[in-house]
């Protein structure tokens, strides 16, 4: 008989959870509650005895000192009550932790389909609260719909002998795993079914199918297995095979552009290749230190004689904008898998995330799925999770706001792992699979979970439907894993590594079987979660924390035997061979038999129309605006832009610090609170070696010319590099493309082929910086089709669109992290230069922005003329010859020197008549031009003489000094006039108006 | 010449700071083994061939159903009576952070009359709300029995430590804290950066802990639990201050977080021969 038990803080105890509640139903909604206070309740549907009941409800459940518990409800008064719960088939980590705690307190093995299930009710007092409400607080603030169910009880309509009642969210399919034969007597059929069965194949790709599976030698050998015509699990395999996703059709596509204004066109054959694949084997000719590209689940570059570090970058967009917690989360632990999986395996030593939402504070008409205040609380939460419950550390991370991202957010996250450069004397980043070698899957089980992606998520709910297509990431069942795989593959265990991510077993069985050229998978044998799945659907199911991994039949006992020592799960499940053929087998019945090279033959390419008109074309100019006169007020208020001012309340929330590495952490400076330039850590204890590590985005660009976005993009990662103390030698790259769709529509798409063209000169722009800059590319990724339909006021819907935008993350190796520096300044009477000249470039810059305007001068990288200033700089570091390094990015030069007086906590007086012009006529332009290139730098007066001749052959000029503690930040215009004098107190404080209650 | 001690350190089930917490003790003269809980459970290694045992950082069991209770109560279940003799053969004990408070749940802390098995006090969700990563001036309440704070309780002497958790508010009964208070068990308690009391101002006082404790020991001295890191301020470079302390040599040097290592590995080799 199923038994609840209901845990809460004993009444004099300070609920913190239920005040955060409270906290935010008064901000968000202006809803008054005197108190919550929150009720855990854990659902056991499993046959215990009265004793045990009572061992694992006081040894387990309830803590003496704080806890009060019951099997009956607890008397928690309220005027209302809130019951929030999972979905059936939704991940409930502390149900899974619970069963195996309870199996050990009480030394017992759960039966199959028993489990228990974690839930909770918030107790919630005050008067005037009404219905709407309390259904206001469950909907938009406790409970999300796609994963959860909840309940309101008011205070009269609660049975205090009943309370919840006894609800168990199990997963009951009832229905007998079946292989389906698809007919392909037409195209036309087959696009139907397609359709029909979300397959979502290519129209393109449909005769190519048909053609291999109507081949009479194809149909002669399938016959000898018991087949015919296409099943549903080989047309599965080739969906997710030729997917986008996978297959980065895209990026490998065909483009026609054309120059709207000069008719010039040109034909682009493969963007992929010639702008990412290219350049980045010409670098890697040219930088030993490049080990490994292009090929593996994560780049890997020399940090030294015994290490190689691995990056890689991923995009978690769709899931996130529909559950925004659980994509978060299922997003940082996935793209965690991908180190794990880079050679034989690498260590996690940091994580980062980039988030692009709505303002905060919208209150417009459109209805996103999740408002966007919520969204970011849920991804900030997902993320922290997924990366402090993995023990990696999180030091850096932005966050950029535009109403663009309503339709579609987007959660950047990006892992760097390190492994030994040798396992017992073999390379330790190669890999293969080999005729007879095992193929084992390891962590989580198999269910319906992510098939199809979020297509699902129109499908109609049913009481026991396991709502599986939005996931919740398991950060400790991974950790688990992780630490099994590493001490595995140090005992030379493993011979091929890889995870288990989109496409599940699908893609990791199919692309780590073109190695040995072959397998053949006994499907039954993998471990699912509950019965009922049809065979395509175990192949393809997504489910999280599950890596694939190739061992020696030899080694086969040893490794499942250490598997069991970490608690880890792991089954093999078939056996790769030398056959050239995909062969999937159940229960000795071949439901699979498809040529290995069938995937990489004969498809045809994608093809875009790609139409480019120039800004100036496009109705875009100079704002005729004048000087300003009032530049103190200016300057707090571009403080307070959101994508300016203060996010400290996200860093906090990361652990940056785990794994003892931490050398330049994300907040730097006298009162630990300004965001560093990048993030450095150590990732090997024994060494004086670091990793430097940085991101930037700049999509406000777009908007003028998506070429100069990327381009400044990659130039502020790289100089945000340079500032902390790398040199130019060694820069490693990841770029992740987040696009809306590039196929031209007449009605759902009309401006399809201007984003297509806006893509290519991104990627030419990628190109050329790569080059220009010596930025081999490590990794990289590609997310498409980030466009969202929104409610409108009246019901109608609207397309929107996000900002063309690219992350770029840089990486860098230093030789000696003692020499590294930061952005505050220090000491008073320091000399304070900029590098690089200020030029009149203030389209898209955040100035405008405030402003309401684009413009059309958008910031323009010069690699040239930049390279000599960022050597320059990257020497004097190395010299020590200065105090502080800070680039100057978006805001401009004023805010940029408010951020590093702010550091300091000191003030500066600041001439802008010495300031490195071109084409500057104003104050505004000076102070809030967003030229690349550019930094600020701090010197001592003993060190100015040598620090000038270093710089003497690069644009470079004293504009004045810093000043005494808590002083002022001193601004003297381009005429001598004054412009600003506010306290750094006054500055910390606009900075930190936004979000400074935030916590 | 005295054999350095053989430090335990746990790792498993989440666990995470086992890495540098290694490096740590190897950097103040012990030698560091991470062993797997299950290895210690499966007895295929013996908690009595060390000298020092750490229930380390992390997340263990993901911290559902309260930090540090599932893993207690395994210890508890595994290797109740050998963590027992363990402690009466004279051995030390440190918890941080998730070890702390498996320590609290295991009623290892505070161990009132040696009495080991006792749950007293807690380390529940911080006032704040949310999980927090910050640096925190400590101080040292000079007259405890604590071992591993030895030499560390100059009345103007403060601890930095970093710190990162979302359940580290202590709580007990207002007789237990009297208690601890009295018999000098609690060790290190936040303050601002002047020294003074944090009296429970956020954020020098992050979490909200009654008396601004951050950590305590047992009668003995010998078992110690904290929230704040010692194993991740090993390095001048973790220290947030470290590039200001570059440019500015006047600024005071902190002393690193493991001298409370060497404090223990000290004690072994002096105290006990």
């Amino acid at each position: 008989m199923p038994n609840r038990i209901e845990i809460a803080l004993k009444p004099d105890l300070f609920d913190a959870e239920g005040a955060g509640i409270q906290k935010k139903a008064r901000a968000y909604f202006g809803i008054d509650v005197l108190s919550i206070r929150c009720v855990s309740i854990v659902t056991l549907d499993v046959e215990l005895t009265g004793d045990q009941l009572d061992k694992i409800q006081l040894e387990l459940f309830t803590n003496p000192v704080t806890q009060m518990s019951s099997r009956d409800p607890l008397p928690v008064p309220f005027d209302w009550c809130i019951w929030v719960g999972y979905r059936p088939g939704v991940k409930d980590n502390p149900g899974s932790t619970a069963v195996e705690a309870i199996e050990d307190i009480l030394n017992t093995r759960f039966k199959k389909d028993e489990a228990v299930y974690t839930s909770k009710r918030y107790c919630i007092s005050g008067s005037n609260l009404d219905r709407a409400s309390i259904d206001r607080i469950a909907d938009k603030l406790l409970a999300n719909s796609i994963i959860q169910q909840w309940k309101i009880f008011s205070s009269t309509e609660w049975d205090p002998s009943m309370g919840i009642g006894i609800i168990l969210p199990r997963v009951i399919l009832n229905h007998t795993p079946t292989v389906t034969v698809i007919p392909v007597e037409s195209d036309t059929d087959l696009q139907r079914l397609s359709r029909e069965r979300n397959l979502a194949l290519h129209p393109n790709d449909i005769p190519v199918i048909r053609r291999y599976f109507t081949d009479p030698g194809v149909r002669a050998e399938r016959a000898k297995y018991g087949l015919s015509d296409p099943t549903d699990i080989e047309l599965e395999y080739i969906s997710q095979g030729r997917s986008d996703h996978c297959n980065h059709n895209t990026f490998r596509g065909l483009f026609h552009y054309r120059d709207m204004v000069s008719g010039e066109c040109s034909r682009i054959d493969n963007l992929f290749k010639t702008c990412i694949e290219a350049p980045t084997l010409a670098l890697k000719g040219k930088k030993p230190w490049v080990v490994s590209v292009l090929w593996d689940n994560a780049g890997a570059g020399r940090f030294d004689d015994d290490h190689y570090y691995v990056i890689t970058g991923e995009t978690h967009n769709s899931p996130s904008n529909m559950e925004a917690y659980g994509g978060a989360i299922t997003g940082i632990v996935g793209v965690y898998r991908d180190p794990l999986g880079t050679g034989k395996g690498s260590r996690l030593i940091m994580g980062s995330y980039g988030f692009c939402v709505g303002h905060r504070d919208y209150s417009g008409n459109l209805k996103p799925h999740l408002h966007p205040r919520r969204l970011l609380d849920g991804v900030i939460e997902g993320v922290r999770d997924g990366g402090n419950k993995s023990g990696i550390p999180t030091p850096f991370g932005q966050v950029f706001f535009h109403p663009g991202y309503m339709g579609k957010c987007l959660v950047f996250v990006s892992a760097l792992g390190i492994m030994p450069a040798r396992i017992l004397g073999e390379p330790a980043d190669q890999k293969t699979t080999s005729d007879g070698d095992i193929v084992i899957m390891c962590g989580g089980r198999v269910g319906k979970d992510g098939i199809h992606g979020v297509t699902a998520s129109s499908e109609v709910f049913s009481e026991h439907t396991p709502a599986g297509h939005v996931q919740i990431g398991d950060p400790y069942t991974q950790k688990k894993m992780h630490d099994f795989l590493l001490e595995a593959r140090d005992a030379g265990l493993i011979q091929f590594i890889t995870d288990n991510g989109g496409g599940g077993l699908s893609s990791s069985i199919g692309e780590s079987a073109r190695f040995s050229n072959g397998c053949h998978i006994e499907l039954e044998k993998a471990p699912l979660k509950y019965d009922g799945l049809d065979q395509w659907e175990i192949w393809v199911s997504e489910s999280q924390e599950r890596m694939t991994v190739a061992v020696r039949p030899d080694h086969v006992d040893q490794f499942l035997q250490l598997s069991k020592k970490h608690a880890v799960e792991s089954t093999a499940i078939g056996t790769y061979r030398n056959t050239g053929k995909l062969h999937i087998t159940w229960s000795g019945k071949t439901c699979a038999h498809v040529d290995m090279d069938f995937l990489t033959s004969g498809f045809p390419q994608w093809e875009f129309d790609a139409h480019w008109l120039a800004p100036e074309y496009r109705g875009l100019l100079e704002p005729v605006l004048g000087d300003s006169y009032d530049f103190n007020t200016l300057v707090l208020d571009m403080l307070k832009r959101p994508n300016i001012c203060s996010r400290e309340w996200i860093s906090r929330q990361y652990d940056h610090e785990v794994q003892g590495s931490s050398v330049i952490k994300p907040l730097v400076g006298k009162h630990r609170d300004i965001p560093s330039d990048a993030c450095v850590i150590r990732p090997v204890l024994t060494s004086k070696k670091g990793l430097a590590f940085s991101q930037a985005l700049l999509p406000l660009y777009s908007q003028i010319d998506a070429y100069h976005m990327t381009a400044c993009t990659i130039d502020e990662a790289l100089r945000r590099l340079i500032a902390v103390g790398t040199d130019m030698d060694h820069i490693g790259g990841v770029d992740n493309f987040c696009w809306p769709s590039i196929q031209y529509h007449p009605v759902h798409n009309p401006d399809g082929r201007f984003k297509a063209a806006q893509l290519v000169r991104s990627c030419q722009a990628l190109r050329d910086m790569c080059l220009a800059y010596e930025i081999p590319l490590l990794s990289g990724k590609d997310s498409m089709y980030v466009d969202g339909h929104l409610a409108g006021k009246y019901g109608e819907t609207h397309k929107i669109s996000a900002l063309e935008t690219i992350q770029f993350s840089a990486v860098s190796v230093i030789e000696d992290i003692s020499r590294c520096q930061t952005l505050d300044i220090k000491l008073p009477g320091d000399h304070v230069y900029v590098l690089g000249v200020t030029r009149n470039e203030l389209g898209g810059s955040e100035y405008y922005h405030m402003q309401g305007y684009v413009g059309l001068n958008v910031p323009r990288v010069r690699p040239d003329a930049f390279k000599p200033v960022y050597r320059c700089l990257a020497s004097a570091i190395e010299k020590r010859l200065i105090h502080s390094a800070h680039g100057i990015y978006s805001g401009g030069l004023a805010i940029h020197l408010a951020l590093i007086a702010m550091g300091g906590d000191m003030g500066m007086d600041i001439d802008l008549s010495r300031l490195p012009t071109e084409d500057i006529s104003q104050n505004v332009q000076a102070l809030f031009s967003e030229s690349p290139g550019r930094f600020i730098v701090t010197v001592a007066p003993g060190c100015r003489i040598e620090f000038e001749q270093l710089a003497s052959g690069v644009v470079c000029a004293c504009i004045g000094q810093t000043t005494g503690d808590q002083g002022n930040l001193v601004i003297a215009g381009l005429n001598g006039q004054p412009l600003t004098h506010i306290s750094v107190n006054d500055l910390r404080q606009a900075w930190k108006t936004p979000f400074g209650e935030l916590i | 010449m005295n054999r350095k001690p053989d430090v335990l350190i746990l790792t498993g089930y989440g666990l995470n700071c086992d890495m540098e917490t290694a490096h740590a003790f190897e950097l103040a003269g012990a030698r560091a083994h991470r062993v797997h809980i299950n290895d210690l459970i499966n007895e295929s290694v013996s908690i009595h061939s060390f000298q020092i045992m750490v229930f380390g950082g992390g997340f263990s069991w993901g911290d559902d159903h309260g930090a540090g209770v599932i893993q207690a109560v395994r210890m508890k279940t595994h290797l109740g009576r050998q963590l027992l003799e363990f402690i009466d053969r004279g051995n030390l004990i440190i918890g941080i952070c998730n070890g702390f408070q498996t320590l609290v749940n295991m009623g290892l802390l505070p161990g009132f009359d040696q009495n080991y098995q006792t749950r007293s006090v807690a380390l529940i969700h911080n006032d704040c709300g949310n999980f927090r990563d910050q640096w925190v001036s400590l101080k040292i309440n000079p007259s405890t029995p604590c071992i591993w704070t030895r030499g560390m309780t100059q009345p103007d002497r403060i601890q930095d430590l970093p710190l990162r958790h979302g359940e580290g508010k202590f709580y007990a009964s207002a007789e237990i804290i009297d208690r601890l208070a009295r018999d000098n068990q609690i060790v290190f308690q936040y303050a601002k950066p002047d020294g003074t009391a944090a009296e429970g101002q956020f954020p020098y006082n992050p979490n909200g802990a009654m008396m601004d404790i951050a950590g305590i020991c047992d009668p003995t001295g010998r078992i110690l639990g904290l929230m704040p890191h010692p194993e991740a301020f090993h390095h001048f470079t973790h220290h947030p201050d470290w590039t200001r302390r570059q440019a500015n040599p006047t600024l005071p040097k902190p002393a690193l977080g493991i001298r409370l290592f060497e404090n223990a590995v000290q004690y072994l080799s002096k105290d006990k021969g």
